[in-house]
């Protein structure tokens, strides 16, 4: 069974997307799917999902439509994350390129 | 394009020929290879301004600036320091960043992903089993080697070693001073925005003009005949306004005996105190009985070599592109706990500096007129001689002339010939 947080990415994005660099200023809103944290390098949406048992709060990389949920308790590990592992996160041959 | 002079003089160096006390020559302005030598030895050496630190308020903001040519990114990093990174990917030399601002704790560049902190230092790379692993490169972005600020305005150098920023700004320094002192929380912003006037003129041309009292009667009669400023009348021979050489090639147009003269609060910015009392007040209560003083003497008109003009109510950033070519970049200025005068500032810097502005237009229409008047062969030499008869060194031991002298251009040729001559 198809994970239903990782579209098909031959599809790409499930929304549409603001061109250029208005939405940068964090004040858009992307009907479905929430505010919009957004620089050059990244476009992700956030919102809280209700759907579950408890609230989480959903994230979508806008450039590629993958998902993810965060719990409570998983964003409260990613604030006391320490500033190294975030670095570490930030390598793009961590995970997303690792080849 | 006027020749550069061959006639040999003994032991003359090339500038010994052409700069002179009271003339220089035209090819300073027009010949490729002086602009090339001037990029070396001024632009990629001494101190010059790039922004301001109101420009990136929170960690991780960024900003794209010039330093001459080279296009920078002003960052400052998660614990508040300020650093100018070159625009340039270690990998393949693409550019990293295209916004003109953002917030980012990290950089990747769009052509293969490598990665950055803001603060130049490589983080990670795609694929790294094509490198051997993780960490296995000792690349980052280039950065401007020495990166100082003052009062929160930021210079660059890119010589490593050389005469601090202080050393640099000596008295120039002192005016920055007068500056933020005409804010009640004693610091300014620069956050109203930067206007860019492409300019088609040597840059040599603006820096002296900014501080030549000689030209506002004539190219700016039609903004001061407009407003009704009382400006135009500081800058002639009954004027007791001084013009100033501050050393470094700095100079200034100090106006403050007119003001003195005048004792009148405000006058300064072409106004009166009941039309600002909140600003009044404000000032009074940061400084008591010295904010008379400071509301009577105003805000000062200094260029700071080789490229920070601060023309009273705003600021300009001057960076070149081509022999006959710069960037004017402009901003109002703003001063901190000021929101009143604010205002005021930035509908008299679109009046004076707008698009559709009054004032710098004329001058830039001087500067362009200017640059293809020197092309032409003859005569070969611009005038620099204006006060040399009523020059005098004043009670700190400064050289000053008269309102309309060219007491400062010949201060900065003086020092623009010590850099190009080390």
């Amino acid at each position: 069974m198809t994970d239903p947080a990782i579209p098909d990415p031959s599809a790409g994005p499930q929304h549409d997307i603001v061109a250029g660099g208005s939405m940068r200023t964090g004040r858009f809103v992307v009907p479905g799917v929430g505010p919009v944290v957004e620089s050059e390098f990244a476009s992700v949406s956030v919102d809280l999902d209700h759907e579950g048992n408890s609230v989480r709060l959903r994230i979508e990389d806008l450039r590629t439509g993958r998902v993810r949920h965060l719990d409570a308790l998983e964003l409260e590990a990613v604030v006391w994350l320490p500033e190294g592992h975030l670095t570490q996160l930030l390598d793009p041959s961590s995970d997303r390129w690792r080849g | 394009m006027t020749a550069v002079p061959t006639t040999s003089s003994g032991t003359s160096t090339r500038y010994d020929r052409l700069i002179l006390p009271d003339r220089v020559h035209g090819s300073l302005y027009t010949d490729p290879a002086i602009f090339a030598e001037e990029l070396a030895k001024i632009w990629h050496t001494t101190w010059v301004f790039v922004g301001h630190e109101s420009e990136v308020p929170q960690p991780n903001d960024y900003v794209r600036k010039k330093l001459a040519m080279q296009d920078v990114v002003m960052t400052r990093d998660k614990d508040g320091e300020v650093h100018l990174l070159l625009n340039r990917c270690a990998h393949r030399g693409n550019q990293v960043c295209d916004d003109q601002k953002g917030n980012s704790s990290s950089f990747r560049c769009p052509y293969h992903g490598w990665t950055f902190r803001n603060t130049g230092e490589l983080l990670g790379y795609p694929y790294n089993k094509g490198y051997g692993g993780k960490n296995k490169l000792e690349l980052g972005m280039g950065r401007v080697p020495r990166v100082a600020s003052y009062q929160g305005f930021v210079f660059g150098s890119f010589a490593a070693d050389g005469p601090s920023l202080e050393e640099h700004l000596g008295a120039a320094a002192g005016e920055i001073d007068r500056l933020v002192g005409l804010s009640p929380e004693g610091s300014v912003s620069l956050t109203a925005g930067w206007l860019q006037h492409k300019t088609r003129a040597n840059w040599k041309l603006l820096a002296e003009n900014e501080t030549d009292g000689y030209h506002p009667q004539f190219v700016h009669g039609s903004i001061f005949g407009v407003t009704g400023s009382p400006i135009g009348a500081l800058y002639s021979d009954a004027s007791t306004a001084v013009t100033r050489n501050l050393g470094g090639g700095h100079s200034e147009n100090d106006l403050r005996p007119e003001f003195r003269g005048f004792d009148e609060p405000m006058r300064w910015f072409g106004t009166t105190p009941d039309r600002v009392p909140d600003y009044v007040a404000r000032m009074e209560a940061a400084y008591g009985d010295d904010a008379r003083r400071r509301l009577v003497e105003g805000a000062p008109h200094v260029m700071v070599f080789p490229n920070l003009f601060i023309a009273e109510i705003q600021v300009f950033n001057i960076q070149p592109v081509a022999t006959g070519e710069c960037v004017q970049y402009s901003t109002a200025v703003q001063l901190d706990g000021a929101p009143e005068l604010n205002r005021r500032m930035v509908s008299q810097s679109i009046g004076s500096v707008g698009p559709a502005g009054m004032l710098l237009a004329d001058d830039t229409e001087m500067y362009e007129r200017n640059q293809r008047g020197v092309e032409a062969l003859q005569p070969e030499w611009l005038e620099v001689s204006r006060g040399l008869v009523r020059e005098r060194v004043d009670e700190d031991g400064f050289t000053i002339g008269a309102a309309t002298d060219e007491t400062g251009m010949r201060g900065f040729w003086k020092h623009y010939k010590s850099l190009m001559e080390a």
